[in-house]
């Protein structure tokens, strides 16, 4: 179809014109020569050659393209068929909008996190390889050892090749302020396994990763931010923790990698000596790339079994590994929270379209005169399941262009489920979502139109033209409506019912006990690698906190090796209980922190029983150590952890041995997760543990707000130490907030897709009663001149209603009961009961579906019979 | 739809609007005046039959056509025979002869059998 086509086309009508009136007019000549008067003439031309539009119809159907002229046509009529009817499409085009919209907006996030490659070479075949738990159902991953990933590079036979970062801190100075940037430590493979390649300069190899050279490859923001972008950056050298590194490479703008988009500095690993050999230490993030014909699932057995061999005679027992993809772990917890809210949204769509085909149902009845007339007049049915079916195009493609209005806002909201650790992305409406959304209306316009296309159109004339007549309004179309009806409920009740259990757990989140007081607390991190002597870190340790506490507003101020809802847990070590065997070691870990004396009082940790540190335990030779309930619970069941002894780690007879003297209620140290672990804190000022990390991480209890006081807290530390880095300065409202961004957003989501889907289910209801009491209104008042009471009128269709809302609740609670398993995967591990959330969503659903019935119900019961029997 | 004294069997209109079209370019009236004449009134077709069938044969490029003036100085569209249309009209007429043939062939057999 080109355009001249359509420039011909007038051209090509009037020739038609021309063409048979030519033919008409000569045998009207030519009988008027015969002697037949010219009006007789005409008639019998009139006679023999046919209806003349019928003919030119024909002569149009022989053209090449002619689908495509109808289709306009359709469309033109379609147009003016919905101008006509201002309420109905503007309420078909709300419903698609919202449906449309909806799908649309989530797509465009499934799209983005889920679908888009990610910025390496062929990243489907890169995977992580984890280190698993000693029992094997378990999958829980944790970080694998420097050791681990030397052998597994050295003897897997499943990978081309294997890197591994760890984190660091990094201080950069010398050249302008002191600045502190998320650093990582990476295996001189980083960048080939990835198959990425720095956009200026080059990454190191192997080669210096091993010899410890001093390099470093820094990121697109850290380049444009501290460097001016200036291509002179590379051969620079730039002062790293007070030592000097080389910049080789500049990394390109999109890489990111994990564990988040904020990496600035990547520098060699160059693991000493004793770190090959060492099993103990586990801080790495490894990642591979799968030989060519491997698959994922091949690689985890071949690993898992590799790892059990090589840590056989190891003294925690041997372990497996975990082998998961790349994109898995980037997406983390978003991706299930992505795929159930893209099934709801895809459920609202398809309430939409239920109750769009419900409503067209409905008028498609009221419509059959027009139907008749069209029928009589000729048009095949074929023809007119057509033009109906062209009508829910135009109606869909209407919808779509208002939902993509609906969509874009929705965007911006959705843009904060992107996942920390997938780097820096926008959402944006470009041609896969249009094309998404373009697919979602015409999937969604077959879906609501077929059916009432080929109902609409069976249609027989004499059914329409009967004076009086409705068209087939038959019991058939009755049951088919109802079905609709119980379908769309039964979505709506699922979707009601996620969404309160994710209410619940949202509440639950919201409410969890820290076990600390989280308002008007200020936390920030200052790096202690320039103070690795004990006695200077204890020095300036205690400086700085007693310059904190002296700042008006501040009513206590202490340092822990790592703040609490830290994302993810490092630092956890065996430990042996006083009088236990010593095989027991390997079932025991624990977290550990290092704080001051007055770090716990300040958080507002709460003591279980015995008490804090104290000023007297600083000189005391005794080590002391404060746990949480969970490690008393599970060492000292149903009796007091006073006073009892244990060590850390393998140190076998020598160690110190820590004392008891307190039990604090949990802290929730790692994330919002619900298992609890057993945490050991042990006191700094003490100065036992050099391989404990340092406390870096300080908190602040104010009596003011935490922000009012920032820019003392930075006076008061670099009053002591001017090129001391603070970073990291945040509430811990804050960090409890962006721990809820997931819960909160795929709550409120569900909440809405709920509630809409409510509202659609309500109105497709009270649709079709209001007209079923429209059709029925001849036999209703029959019934009423034969003695019905209005009562009994009311109960009759209310008791329609009641049992059309109760097949689709019960429906709806069934599929409630799958959608929950899914679901849980989103609810932190919290199981919330289900009995309150469909009592809630039952009494809901009835209240509303009450109110739908109710109008319609009560129009009928006024029908007045002698109105209704004479419009008959 | 095509109806009167005979019905034309399926196809065989397109073949006769080949033939008449044949003889010399002609416009749609005359095709129609010209089968009635030829076949002394057993062919009737009606305007409704005979101008979508010269339509589609247009557009399938087996006829032309072009706006010329008739004798008595009317505009007409006249119909002539493509290269394509030509041979189509010979390929017809000798299937349409074989078959008849055959046909007769048949029904005199019949004939005889019966006897």
């Amino acid at each position: 179809m080109n355009w001249r086509h359509w420039l011909r086309r007038n051209d090509r009508e009037a020739n038609l014109e021309r063409e048979l009136s030519f033919h008409i007019e000569e045998r009207v000549a030519d009988m008027v020569r015969s002697g037949v008067s010219e009006e007789e003439a005409r008639r019998q031309v009139r006679l023999e050659f046919g209806a003349a539009e019928q003919v030119k119809d024909e002569c149009r159907d022989v053209r090449p393209a002619r689908w495509a002229e109808t289709f306009v046509q359709d469309v033109r009529y379609a147009w003016r068929n919905l101008r006509c009817n201002p309420g109905f499409t503007a309420v078909a085009i709300a419903t698609l909008a919202l449906g449309i919209g909806g799908l649309t907006a989530m797509f465009s996030a499934f799209d983005t996190i889920l679908i888009r490659p990610l910025p390496y070479a062929k990243p489907d075949r890169l995977v992580m390889v984890w280190d698993g738990q000693s029992k094997t159902d378990d999958r829980t991953k944790s970080f694998p050892a420097p050791a681990e990933w030397y052998e597994w590079r050295r003897l897997n036979t499943v990978f081309t090749d294997i890197a591994s970062t760890q984190p660091t801190d990094a201080t950069l100075s010398g050249d302008a302020e002191p600045e502190q940037v998320p650093a990582r430590k990476t295996t001189g493979n980083f960048c080939s396994v990835l198959g990425v390649k720095p956009l200026i300069g080059r990454a190191f190899n192997d080669q210096e990763d091993r010899d410890g050279a001093r390099v470093a490859v820094i990121s697109y923001g850290l380049w444009q931010r501290r460097y001016g972008g200036s291509p002179d950056v590379l051969g620079r050298k730039i002062d790293v923790n007070d030592t000097p590194y080389e910049v080789i490479g500049v990394m390109p703008r999109e890489f990111y990698f994990l564990p988040a988009r904020d990496i600035d500095l990547w520098m060699p690993a160059s693991f000493p000596d004793e770190m090959r050999k060492n099993f103990g230490w586990h801080d790495e993030e490894v990642v591979a790339r799968l030989k060519a014909g491997v698959t994922r699932g091949q690689a985890d057995r071949s690993m898992a079994a590799l790892s059990l061999q090589m840590t056989a005679k190891d003294f925690s027992g041997p372990h497996p590994t975990i082998v998961t993809s790349l994109r898995e772990d980037l997406a983390g917890k978003t991706q299930t929270a992505l795929v159930v809210l893209l099934a709801a949204s895809a459920a609202l769509l398809l309430i939409a379209c239920v109750n769009l085909a419900n409503l067209l149902m409905s008028r498609g009845l009221s419509r059959g005169r027009e139907v008749a007339v069209r029928v009589a007049l000729g048009a095949g049915r074929g023809r007119l399941a057509a033009q109906f079916l062209t009508e829910s195009l135009v109606l869909s493609g209407l919808g779509a262009f208002a939902g993509l209005a609906l969509a874009l806002p929705a965007m911006r909201f959705l843009a904060s489920l992107v996942p920390e650790t997938m780097g820096p992305v926008r959402l944006t409406l470009d041609w896969r979502v249009l094309a998404f959304s373009a697919a979602a209306a015409i999937a969604a316009a077959l879906a609501f139109g077929v059916a009432p296309a080929l109902r609409g159109s069976r249609t027989g004339p004499q059914d329409g033209l009967r004076e009086g007549g409705r068209g087939a309004a038959g019991a058939r179309s009755y049951w088919f409506q109802h079905s609709l009806i119980v379908m769309e409920t039964a979505l709506a009740v699922a979707l009601l019912t996620s969404a309160g259990l994710l209410l619940e757990t949202f509440r639950h989140l919201r409410n969890t006990d820290l076990g600390v007081r989280r308002e008007k607390l200020l936390t920030f991190e200052t790096p202690l690698f320039r103070y690795g002597d004990f006695g200077r870190r204890d020095a300036f340790l205690s400086a700085i906190l007693e310059k904190i506490r002296a700042i008006p507003g501040v009513i206590n101020a202490g340092a822990t090796s790592r703040l609490p809802l830290a994302p993810n847990e490092t630092a956890a070590t065996f430990y042996w209980i006083s009088g236990q065997p010593r095989e027991r070691i390997r079932d025991q870990v624990a977290i550990i922190r290092l704080v001051t004396r007055d770090y716990l009082p300040t958080i507002g940790a709460r003591l279980r029983e015995g008490r804090f540190f104290e000023v007297a335990d600083r000189q005391s030779d005794a080590q002391v150590a404060i746990v949480n309930e969970s490690f008393a619970n599970r060492n000292f069941p149903g009796r007091s952890a006073i006073g009892a002894q244990f060590k850390f780690g393998r140190t076998g007879n020598k160690g110190y041995w820590y004392r008891i003297v307190g039990v604090v209620k949990e802290i929730h140290e790692v994330g919002m997760e619900e298992v609890a672990r057993p945490v050991v804190y042990s006191l700094h000022e003490q100065g036992s543990d050099q391989l404990m990390i340092p406390p870096g991480g300080i908190a602040v209890r104010t009596a003011v707000e935490p922000a009012a006081i920032v820019s003392a807290v930075r006076q008061a530390i670099w009053s002591i130490d001017k090129n001391q880095p603070i970073w990291r300065v945040q509430t811990l409202d804050d960090i409890f907030a962006r721990q809820l961004t997931t819960p909160t957003q795929s709550t409120a989501l569900m909440g809405a897709f709920a509630l809409l889907a409510l509202l659609l289910a309500s109105v497709g209801l009270y649709g079709v009663l209001s007209y079923a009491v429209t059709q029925r209104t001849g036999e209703i008042g029959v019934r009423m001149a034969l003695g019905a009471t209005s009562r009994d009128i009311l109960l009759t269709f209310g008791r329609r209603g009641l049992a059309l809302t109760l097949a689709g609740l019960a429906i709806g609670l069934t599929l409630s009961a799958v959608a929950s398993r899914f679901l849980n995967a989103l609810l932190y591990s919290f199981r919330p009961d289900l009995i309150p959330t469909i009592t809630g969503v039952s009494l809901i659903l009835l209240g509303v579906a009450a109110l739908a019935c109710l109008a319609p119900a009560r129009r009928a019961s006024r029908v007045d019979p002698v109105v209704a029997l004479r419009s008959e | 739809m095509a109806s009167s004294k005979s019905d034309l069997p399926q196809g065989t209109l397109d073949l006769l609007i080949l033939k008449t079209v044949a003889l010399g370019p002609v416009h749609g009236y005359a095709i129609a005046q010209r089968l009635q004449q030829i076949s002394r009134d057993v062919v009737q077709v009606p305007g409704g039959s005979l101008y979508p069938a010269l339509h589609r044969l247009e557009t399938r490029k087996l006829l032309a056509a072009e706006w010329r003036q008739t004798a008595s100085g009317r505009d007409a569209k006249f119909y002539r025979l493509t290269r394509s249309g030509r041979a189509r009209l010979e390929t017809e007429t000798a299937n349409w002869k074989r078959l008849s043939e055959t046909v007769g062939l048949i029904l005199g057999m019949a004939e005889g059998g019966a006897q």
